[in-house]
C-alpha cells in the first residue's frame, strides 16, 4: 500500500482541472447529486402530493403510476443511456453529458419519492383531516399546518435513502464520459497503472464521507428541527376558545399541532 | 412490398438479437447466482449484527456501513483493477487460466469462469449481502420478544428456538424487501458491463455501436430488464399469496 504517491494526484481527484479547466471529481460529484436532489425531491413531492390528495384522477392518474412504476423498473444506467441520447434529439441541441444524468437521475428519485410522499400522507390518520376541516381549516391548510409537519417527519427517512442513492448513482455519469469522481478515477487510474488497490480506495472512502456525512446530517435535522414538539399542557378552555374565535379571520398559524 | 422493406430496414438482425439474448441469459443467471449466495451470507450478517459480542456486532455494522455508502460501480472498479494488484502473481495466474474444471468425453462441461465473471459475482454478492443482511435483521426485530422467552420457558434451547420459532416468523416479514432486494440485484448486475461481463447492458451497446441503430438496441434492453422485474415481482407475489392461503388452512376449525 503506497498512499503518499497518490498526494499529486488529489487535486485532480478533488476538482478535476479546475481553476484552470473544467470543474470534475469530487466537486462535480457533489454538484450532480445537490442538483438532481433537487429536483428529485420537488418532483417527488410535487407527483406524490397529486397521487395522494387524488388531484389527478381516472386516466391521467393511471398513466402516472404506470410511468412511475416503469422509471423504478429499469436500471439507472438505461435511463442514463436514454436521456442521453433521446435528450439532444427531443430538444434539437446540444445538451452537456451533466445534464443528461442529472435529468435521469431525478427521474428516477422522483419516482422513489412520489411513492414515499404518497405512503407518507396516507400514513396520516384521516381524524387529522376531519379535524381540520371541522376547525376551518381549509383543505389547503389542512395540508400545510396539520398533515404535512406530521408526514414529513416520517418520510424523512425515504429522502434521505434516496439521496445517498443519488449520490451513489451519480458514478454512472462515468458510462457517458461525464468527468464526476468515477471518471476522473479511472483516468487517473489508466495514467499511472500503479497503485489500482490505492486509488479505489480512496475513492471509496470520499464516496463513503460524502454518503455517511448526509446521513448523520439528515438524521440531526430529524432530531432537533424536526423532533416532534413536546406535549404543550393544554391551556384553560376558556383562553383556548376566546383565542380561537378573537384570531379567527387570521391565518391559522398559532395553531400548534 | 416497399413499406414492409423499409420497415424491415429499421429492425435489427437476428444476429443481433440473439446477442442481446445471450446477454439477457447472463444476466438471469448472475442474478440468481447473487441472490442465492447473498441470502446465506445475509442471514449470516444479520446474526453477527444482533450478536452479543461486541467485537463482532460492531465489525458487521462496519461492513454494512462500508458497503452500502460507496457506489457499486467504485467496488466493481476495486475488485477489478485494485484487488489483484494486492495478490501474489501466481494467484492472479490462476485467477486468469480458464481452466478445465470437468469434462466428460472431450465435451467441456465445467470451466472455471472468466475474470470478469467472478469480479461481478465477488462484487455483487458483497453489496447485495449488506442490504439483504439489513433486511433479515429488521425481520428478526420484527419478532416480538416473549416469543423467544416462551420457546425458551418451553425448553427450546436457543438454536431451536432460533430454527423453529423466530426465523420463520422472521423470514415472513422479510420476504417483501428481499423480493425488492432480488430486483434490485437484477437491475444492478447492468453495472458489470464496466468491467466487461456481456450481459444485457453489454449488448445492447455493442450492437448500438454495430447498427448505429439505438432506439431499436436500447429499446429492446429496456423491454427485457422491465419483462425480467415483472416476472420476479409476479412470481414473488404469488409465491406470497400460496403462503398466505396455506396457512390460513393450516388453522384448525
Amino acid at each position: 500500500m503506497n498512499f503518499a504517491m497518490l498526494y499529486d494526484s488529489l487535486p485532480y481527484l478533488l476538482w478535476g482541472a479546475w481553476p484552470d479547466g473544467q470543474l470534475g471529481g469530487a466537486a462535480l460529484t457533489v454538484l450532480l447529486s445537490l442538483g438532481s436532489g433537487l429536483v428529485s425531491a420537488v418532483l417527488g413531492l410535487g407527483l406524490g402530493l397529486g397521487i395522494a390528495l387524488a388531484l389527478l384522477t381516472g386516466g391521467a392518474r393511471r398513466v402516472l403510476t404506470a410511468v412511475l412504476s416503469f422509471l423504478r423498473a429499469i436500471p439507472v444506467l438505461m435511463l442514463i443511456f436514454w436521456s442521453y441520447f433521446l435528450l439532444p434529439v427531443v430538444l434539437g441541441l446540444h445538451v452537456p453529458g451533466v445534464l443528461s444524468v442529472m435529468a435521469a437521475l431525478s427521474l428516477v428519485g422522483g419516482a422513489y419519492l412520489a411513492h414515499a410522499v404518497y405512503a407518507g400522507i396516507q400514513a396520516v390518520a384521516a381524524g387529522q383531516w376531519a379535524a381540520g376541516f371541522s376547525l376551518g381549516f381549509t383543505r389547503w391548510g389542512t395540508l400545510r399546518y396539520l398533515v404535512l409537519p406530521q408526514s414529513l417527519r416520517m418520510m424523512l427517512p425515504s429522502f434521505m435513502n434516496q439521496w445517498v442513492t443519488l449520490v451513489k448513482d451519480s458514478s454512472l455519469a462515468y458510462t457517458v464520459g461525464v468527468s464526476e469522481l468515477s471518471f476522473v478515477a479511472s483516468q487517473v487510474n489508466a495514467r499511472t497503472m500503479v497503485y489500482p488497490a490505492e486509488i479505489f480506495l480512496l475513492v471509496g472512502l470520499i464516496y463513503w464521507l460524502l454518503c455517511a456525512g448526509l446521513e448523520a446530517a439528515v438524521r440531526a435535522l430529524q432530531h432537533t428541527v424536526l423532533a416532534p414538539r413536546p406535549a404543550r399542557t393544554a391551556a384553560p378552555l376558556y383562553h383556548r376558545l376566546t383565542r380561537f374565535f378573537s384570531s379567527r379571520p387570521s391565518t391559522p398559524k398559532e395553531f400548534h399541532p | 412490398m416497399t413499406f414492409f422493406s423499409a420497415l424491415q430496414a429499421q429492425l435489427l438482425d437476428t444476429k443481433y438479437i440473439g446477442w442481446m439474448v445471450q446477454g439477457w441469459l447472463m444476466t438471469v443467471w448472475m442474478s440468481l447466482l447473487v441472490v442465492a449466495v447473498s441470502m446465506l451470507l445475509g442471514l449470516l450478517l444479520a446474526a453477527a449484527r444482533s450478536s452479543s459480542r461486541a467485537p463482532l456486532a460492531w465489525g458487521a455494522a462496519a461492513y454494512v456501513s462500508v458497503f452500502r455508502n460507496s457506489p457499486l460501480l467504485v467496488q466493481l472498479f476495486f475488485w477489478y483493477f485494485g484487488a489483484p494488484s494486492l495478490l501474489p502473481e501466481a494467484a492472479r495466474e490462476w485467477l486468469n487460466s480458464s481452466a478445465v474444471l470437468l469434462q466428460w468425453g472431450g465435451v467441456v462441461l465445467l470451466r472455471w469462469p472468466s475474470f470478469e465473471f467472478l469480479v461481478a459475482w465477488v462484487g455483487l454478492v458483497l453489496y447485495s449481502t449488506a442490504y439483504i443482511g439489513e433486511d433479515i435483521r429488521s425481520g428478526l426485530r420484527g419478532v416480538p420478544a416473549n416469543q423467544t422467552s416462551t420457546a425458551l420457558a418451553l425448553g427450546f434451547t436457543p438454536v431451536q428456538t432460533l430454527r423453529h420459532i423466530v426465523l420463520p416468523q422472521a423470514l415472513r416479514i422479510a420476504v417483501p424487501p428481499l423480493l425488492g432486494q432480488t430486483m434490485n440485484t437484477v437491475k444492478n448486475t447492468s453495472l458489470t458491463m464496466a468491467v466487461g461481463l456481456v450481459e444485457l447492458s453489454y449488448t445492447s451497446r455493442q450492437v448500438e455501436a454495430e447498427t448505429f441503430k439505438t432506439f431499436q438496441a436500447f429499446g429492446f434492453a429496456t423491454l427485457f430488464y422491465v419483462l425480467t422485474i415483472m416476472a420476479v415481482d409476479g412470481l414473488g407475489q404469488h409465491w406470497l399469496r400460496r403462503r398466505g392461503q396455506k396457512h390460513v388452512q393450516r388453522v384448525p376449525a
